[in-house]
């Protein structure tokens, strides 16, 4: 994918001792993310992943404070850092273009998302491509249960990687499955043994783990798909879509989708209240997923969104 | 920086990204003014973007009035001046302005 330049930046997340590093150390043996400077983030104050990925292209380690809280001066400065010495190399020579971002297993991903969108320097520096979660087969439905980050980290994934799928029992899996697909109906779900690929059990007749409301909002999350149809042009779908997010940003994890503009198609997404900015997609292929927009979010009823922006369009 | 308005050049907000070039970007705005002048109104406010200054303004019907850089901070100023965010999804909004059309 095309990053117009810009270096992308894959999150790897979950909750701890989720099996991150484990798929990551697999991943890298199997020569994925051999071009990705690898960056782990470790809360305590002794490293001990990166003694395991050594098979990583580049290495970073930042110790001592979760990167998206305590720590996340410090991984502003270092992504800075990295950006600088990367626009000091000719864009025709080989230079940093992928980074892979190990987080804390305390980490928000959102957070960190949203730190380098805020940041003046990094948001024409880097973007985030893909936020792939870790879910613990074993733990991961009492960490869905009881803690509320557990849940932050679901709902923000892109792709969730179901670990330790052989040591746990195929029902527990199926039902751990069809519970992240009603916590982030929008995420692609595998599963994987000591980080190797590992298929799932059918999860079609599963029931899902019932998830007690750890605060009053807490209501399942569920997939709005709204059609942009040619009376929504670009400035009222734009006002009508930060008014939104700053209104309910709490309520809307996740908008994704291409729009059509003048400007050639955007790929427009964002996690909680940031947006990224919009990548330009090549024109060449027609796509019938185009000018559809998919919003993730809770605490609202499905069928107000096409409502409310219908009379933003139709507004003047 | 602009010299004769001290904003800052801002790094694009994203939702600038949808105009080809410099017409369209006029166009943009002036079609952004005109959504935001008929959104706001049932709020009793008022958006006004005449391409002449950089940045959206808003203001009350009684006169406050600032001038805001993009979106953001605009739903921002909006919810100073009203005590509570401008929600696209109110009830009492979607069913009046489905009234007014």
């Amino acid at each position: 994918m095309s990053a117009e330049g810009r270096v992308r930046l894959t999150v790897l997340g979950g909750y701890l001792g989720s099996g991150k590093t484990t798929w990551l150390r697999h991943q890298l043996h199997a020569g994925a993310y051999r071009d990705a400077l690898i960056l782990v983030n470790e809360a305590a104050e002794t490293p001990v992943d990166d003694a395991l990925l050594t098979e990583a292209a580049g290495l970073e380690v930042l110790a001592g404070g979760c990167a998206c809280c305590a720590g996340r001066d410090a991984l502003v400065a270092l992504l800075r850092r990295l950006a600088d010495t990367r626009s000091r190399v000719r864009s025709d020579d080989a230079r940093l273009d992928h980074i892979l971002l190990e987080t804390s297993g305390l980490a928000d991903p959102g957070a960190i998302v949203a730190a380098i969108r805020a940041d003046p320097v990094l948001v024409h520096h880097m973007v985030v491509t893909e936020i792939v979660v870790a879910v613990d087969a074993l733990h991961g439905a009492a960490q869905l249960a009881g803690e509320a980050l557990g849940r932050r980290q679901v709902e923000t994934a892109d792709r969730l990687v179901v670990t330790k799928v052989d040591a746990a029992a195929p029902d527990d899996v199926a039902r751990l499955v069809a519970t992240l697909a009603r916590l982030n109906p929008g995420a692609a779900v595998s599963g994987a043994a000591k980080g190797d690929a590992h298929p799932l059990p059918d999860h079609a007749e599963a029931e899902p783990i019932a998830l007690p409301a750890l605060s009053a909002d807490d209501a399942p999350i569920f997939t709005t798909r709204l059609t942009l149809d040619e009376r929504i042009d670009w400035p009222a779908f734009t006002v009508w879509l930060s008014a939104l997010l700053h209104a309910r940003g709490d309520d809307v994890v996740r908008v994704k989708g291409v729009v059509r503009t003048p400007a050639g198609r955007l790929l427009l997404q964002s996690v909680r209240r940031v947006v990224q900015a919009p990548e330009r997609l090549p024109d060449t292929v027609e796509r019938g997923t185009d000018d559809t927009i998919v919003v993730i979010g809770r605490g609202y009823r499905g069928e107000d969104l096409a409502r409310s922006l219908a009379r933003f369009a139709g507004a003047g | 920086m602009c010299a004769s308005c001290g904003f800052p050049a801002a790094p694009g907000h994203w939702t600038e990204a949808g105009s080809a070039g410099p017409g369209d970007r006029l166009r943009t705005r002036f079609r952004r003014a005109q959504v935001l002048k008929s959104v706001l109104r049932r709020y009793g406010l008022t958006a006004h973007d005449g391409a002449q200054v950089p940045g959206i303004q808003i203001g009350t019907l009684a006169g406050a009035e600032t001038i805001v850089r993009d979106l953001e901070e605009l739903w921002c100023a909006a919810e100073t001046m009203l005590g509570a965010p401008v929600d696209p999804l109110d009830p009492r909004f979607l069913e009046e302005s489905e009234a007014a059309a």
